[in-house]
């Protein structure tokens, strides 16, 4: 009831067109993001220039990067030793579309002890998508069977997902919305990848 | 706000209707809020989902755009 509220408030200021979701987030039954409105946002407030915001995106898809690598290393059944190899090479390919954005964006090609250069490497060293230490994300893995390791997977996507998509909101200029856009972009179809090896696993 | 505003028709959307929409709309074409208290919101909210209590909604208008279509839940 408090989203009709919402939206008959909404309405009466003048909004467009507003629209209740009927059942809210229990008829949802989709995946959905954790945290604290800023969650995550702190990585993020340093940069301030596009190419900035990329590197810092750069270094947290890096993380998730060695997040999958290590997993494929540690798990021993074949499939889904394949199944995060395969996701380690998607997060490179995002390594290497963020690399091309910060072309893009600068008009020139990164520097080349990049991202080392852009900023200092401590501040943003064990971090991943999502915010989550890797070293924390290993220790959780063990002893896991793929299922819920695939559901962290999802559930460190879905909040990456939400975090490009706020800070789309958030930041000034078009350059810089772009950055976002096409990040949260990337995002959406790792999780529809992610998503859809989740519902092949018995 | 009036007792009267909740009987204003309301368009309703169900959880289907609003996936297709936020699987096809650019992200910077909607407004999708979430109304409820922050704690909930902390629990799990929909991937990029603004959180403004309803009580909030009054005073906080203008972090929103009224001219893009705006969800609600």
């Amino acid at each position: 009831m408090r989203s009709r509220a919402a939206a008959s408030i909404l309405t009466g200021a003048g909004f467009k067109e507003v629209h209740s979701m009927q059942g809210g987030i229990r008829a949802w039954e989709g995946f959905v993001a954790e945290g604290i409105p800023g969650a995550g946002m702190a990585y993020f407030s340093p940069a301030t220039r596009p190419e900035e915001m990329t590197t810092l995106a750069w270094l947290l898809e890096d993380g998730s990067c060695k997040f999958y690598e290590s997993l494929a290393k540690m798990i021993e059944e074949q499939e889904a030793k394949g199944v995060f190899q395969s996701l380690k090479k998607s997060e490179e390919n995002h390594k290497i579309v963020l690399w091309k954005m910060y072309e893009e964006l600068s008009g020139k090609p990164p520097p080349s002890e990049f991202p080392d250069t852009m900023m200092s490497r401590e501040a943003a060293g064990d971090v991943m998508e999502g915010g989550m230490l890797i070293s924390e994300a290993l220790k959780w893995s063990k002893g896991k069977n793929l299922k819920e390791i695939l559901e962290l997977s999802i559930s460190l996507e879905t909040n990456s997902y939400d975090l490009y998509l706020k800070m789309g909101r958030k930041v000034e200029g078009r350059s810089s919305k772009q950055v976002f856009e096409k990040l949260s972009e990337e995002e959406k179809r790792h999780l529809e990848q992610l998503t859809s090896l989740f519902l092949k696993k018995p | 706000m009036s007792i009267l505003d909740y009987f204003k028709p309301v368009s309703i959307w169900s959880a289907e209707k609003t996936r297709q929409f936020l699987k096809q709309e650019n992200p910077d074409e909607y407004n999708l809020v979430d109304v409820r208290q922050p704690d909930e919101y902390e629990q799990g909210h929909l991937p990029g989902a603004q959180l403004i209590p309803v009580g909030e909604i009054p005073n906080r208008l203008a972090e929103l755009d009224s001219n893009k279509p705006t969800i609600v839940y």
